[in-house]
């Protein structure tokens, strides 16, 4: 899996490719965790090309969400290809992510107040 | 081409990579639509970073075997391993209802394995775990 990290104003951006699963899930962790550290309190994850997910990646999204619920931060998802939304729909993950179509819907979301 | 596969895999999770790789050859030797390839490869990875992650009390390397069967519509696949005795059949439901603040962190594998697999069947052979998974091929 390959990360490819963007910013727009204040949002941190990380586009997936590839494979999030047991092998690949530490660098996304020790990637979203090291920005939190460093101040950053909004995510957007980028599935557009995102081919596969394991419990290891929802790991992962969890650790990250209920990390920046506890400080006001905000991680949104985007572009989830079918099957991968499958997966979180098993999981029961959908009531847990905000789930957008596109980045720009994300950005939007984040910058308008709610 | 053999419609099955033997892959031994070492206690390692950069295993998971190879074990994707050939089950993409597995796929594509016996015409398997994508959503069937996901779930093989969701379904062993599921087990197999299980066993890798919690199945050895020793730092020593051991051998994980798996053998995947194309018959008549039916992927069947048998895992093996020398690791202490864990039946997956008997894990817990997670609740998927708990909201964010108290979701724990973990416990999905099994659960996405019962969903993306149509039967498992576990035994205990003396000092070694087998798991058989099968799912039904001939649906898209």
């Amino acid at each position: 899996m390959e990360i490819a990290e963007n910013r727009n104003e204040n949002i941190v951006i990380l586009s997936l490719v590839g494979r999030l699963d047991s092998n690949t899930s530490d660098d996304l962790e020790i990637r979203i965790l090291s920005r939190i550290d460093e101040g950053e309190r909004k995510f957007i994850i980028d599935c557009s090309y995102l081919d596969y997910i394991s419990s290891s990646g929802l790991r992962v999204l969890l650790l990250g969400a209920k990390k920046l619920n506890n400080i006001g931060g905000h991680i949104l998802l985007s572009s989830l290809q079918a099957q991968i939304k499958e997966v979180f729909e098993c999981a029961g993950f959908t009531s847990l992510f905000k789930m957008f179509n596109s980045k720009q819907e994300a950005i939007n979301y984040l910058n308008n107040p709610h | 081409m053999s419609k099955q596969i033997y892959i031994e895999l070492k206690n390692d999770l950069s295993e998971i990579n190879r074990l994707s790789t050939k089950l993409n050859d597995f796929a594509e030797a016996n015409n398997l639509s994508p959503k069937i390839l996901f779930a093989l490869n969701l379904s062993l990875e599921e087990v197999i970073t299980n066993v890798i992650s919690y199945g050895f009390e020793d730092d020593k390397e051991h051998q994980i075997l798996v053998h995947i069967n194309s018959i008549e519509g039916e992927i069947s696949v048998e895992i093996e391993d020398d690791g202490k005795p864990f039946n997956p059949l008997q894990v817990d439901e997670p609740d998927l209802t708990i909201p964010l603040e108290e979701r724990p962190i973990g416990g999905l594998g099994i659960h996405l394995i019962r969903n993306y697999m149509d039967d498992l069947e576990y035994k205990r052979d003396g000092y070694r775990n087998i798991l058989k998974m099968k799912k039904k091929s001939n649906t898209n």
